[in-house]
């Protein structure tokens, strides 16, 4: 009987793709959240100079 | 913006620890499969991204319904979280689908039940943003969201059984007859443990995300607040 | 009791308002009805078939022309009122929103059921077929009233953002999936005079989703209509 078939890329592939998507989305909550601090941090001096 | 809840932080490490506990599991606990070899492998965390995908729409769903009922943001910020998380998971699912489709049927797509309705939510979760994206006041924009993605997720179980019921009087070359050929293999008892685990470990990714996201949310509410406080 | 009539009444309004309107002008009808032709014909030349392999798609056809006329009807209901500033006129009335829902609902379903009137007999003596069967017409009635009662309130939203006409079909067709799904293989089924029990899921599918879309969407209407 043969044995199980030769999937082997296509299973690289879709790991890539899993942790792939996942750390894009990761990398882009940091990427905002970081933004949105900046944003604090010049509303809190335009804040102060008021 | 108030620091992390400890309760967060916990749960974020937890997720991280059972993430990476499931990914071993799938690589060196689970059996490789007879006839599909290690493509096989995907499977796990395609269905559990599968099931986030489908837990991002039902929060929206509770999200939208809580919305209309009491008009308070949170609601409104959660429900976006909860399109934004799931669009981003049934993303990984429908590729991830196609990618598994391509070895074993030698097709890149079948028009298997549920990777077509995983598609058509996928679609309804971009309207969903596009929508949002056209509207200008806060409230109706909230509004609007409420609604749609109500009604998107109402849509989800007529839209799967049409689709399976056509499959199964319109059998498809590819997959035989089943209507449900896609994943039909059998599963031993650690291949049923690591598929479980992976299910537990993707609802606390999703639960951690969702919470991190909210956050992000409130956090830039306050900001848009303030904003206009301050350059009115 | 004393609660319906007025309801009736506002509701008998809305549907008079844009019947009339639309008579006296028949801008939106001449143009669904000559766009539901014209995508007959270009579907006669896309998909150059015999008479048998015509058969098969007849109902295919049919779907997608009038979910394509519908969404112009759709449209075009909704810019009016909005353009108009009738929106503003109706929400200010002292009249339950629930019946501009059904009056509005009502009147777009009796414009979709117009251009399928005149379809029918076209694409009949075009391809010489005869459409005219009880179990089409009754598929036809069913299909459309689930397309239009979705349509209504996604088209509502839909005029009130920034990217307007194009935004409907958006929202709209995902939602739509399983009314055209449904619609089409039973159409088919009744052209091909199949038993009425495998005809049956589908209509079954089709009267499922027309009562929950009709109540879901007349109680979420109010929510975006508000000022």
């Amino acid at each position: 009987m043969e044995g199980p078939a030769d999937t082997l890329t296509y299973m690289i592939a879709g790991f890539a793709v899993i942790f792939g998507i996942m750390l894009i989305y990761l990398v882009s909550l940091i990427s905002r959240w970081n933004n949105l601090r900046k944003d604090a941090d010049l509303l809190k001096e335009l804040e102060n100079k008021e | 913006m108030t620091a992390q809840p400890t309760t967060l932080k916990i749960l974020t490490v937890v997720t991280v620890l059972m993430l990476t506990a499931a990914t071993l599991m799938v690589f060196f606990y689970a059996p490789l499969e007879a006839v599909m070899g290690q493509v096989q492998k995907v499977f796990y965390f395609h269905v559990a991204a599968g099931w986030t995908g489908m837990l991002g729409f039902f929060v929206a769903f509770v999200a939208g319904i809580a919305y209309l009922i009491t008009h308070k943001r949170i609601w409104d910020i959660v429900g976006v979280a909860g399109v934004e998380i799931g669009l981003v998971f049934m993303l990984i699912c429908i590729i991830t689908g196609s990618i598994w489709a391509r070895p074993i049927w030698n097709t890149w797509w079948t028009w298997d039940p549920r990777l077509t309705t995983a598609t058509i939510m996928e679609l309804v979760y971009a309207a969903y943003l596009m929508l949002r994206q056209g509207v200008e006041d806060p409230d109706r924009r909230a509004r609007f969201g409420a609604v749609y993605a109500i009604i998107g997720f109402l849509s989800v179980p007529l839209t799967f059984f049409s689709i399976r019921i056509f499959r199964t009087i319109h059998p498809v070359v590819i997959g035989g007859g089943d209507g449900d050929a896609m994943g039909s293999f059998d599963m031993t008892p650690k291949m049923f443990q690591t598929f479980m685990f992976s299910l537990a470990t993707y609802s606390f990714l999703f639960a951690t995300l969702l919470w991190h996201r909210v956050r992000m949310g409130k956090f830039a509410d306050q900001l848009e607040q303030l904003k206009m406080k301050l350059l009115a | 009791m004393n609660q319906v009539t007025p309801f009736l009444r506002a509701l008998g309004a809305v549907v008079w308002k844009d019947l009339a309107a639309e008579w006296r002008s028949r801008e939106m009808l001449s143009a669904m009805l000559v766009f539901a032709l014209l995508v007959i014909l270009i579907f006669n030349f896309a998909l150059e078939l015999d008479p048998v392999g015509r058969a098969n798609i007849t109902a295919g056809i049919l779907w997608v022309t009038f979910t394509f006329a519908g969404t112009l009807g759709l449209n075009r209901s909704m810019a009016v009122e909005k353009d108009r500033g009738c929106l503003d006129g109706l929400l200010l009335a002292p009249v339950d929103r629930t019946a501009i829902y059904f009056g509005k609902a009502l009147a777009n379903w009796l414009f979709m059921l117009s251009v399928a009137v005149i379809v029918l007999p076209v694409y009949s003596i075009l391809y010489n077929i005869n459409l005219f069967q009880p179990g089409l017409l009754l598929v036809i009635l069913l299909g459309s009233e689930g397309y239009v009662a979705v349509g209504t309130l996604l088209s509502t939203m839909s005029v009130q953002t920034r990217t307007r006409d194009i935004l409907l079909p958006i929202l709209l067709f995902p939602i739509v999936i399983p009314v055209v799904v449904a619609a089409v293989k039973a159409s088919g089924n009744f052209l091909a005079g199949l038993e009425m029990a495998e005809i049956q899921p589908w209509l079954n599918l089709l009267i499922v989703y027309d009562v929950v879309f009709t109540a879901v969407s007349f109680m979420v209407f109010d929510a975006v209509v508000e000022e």
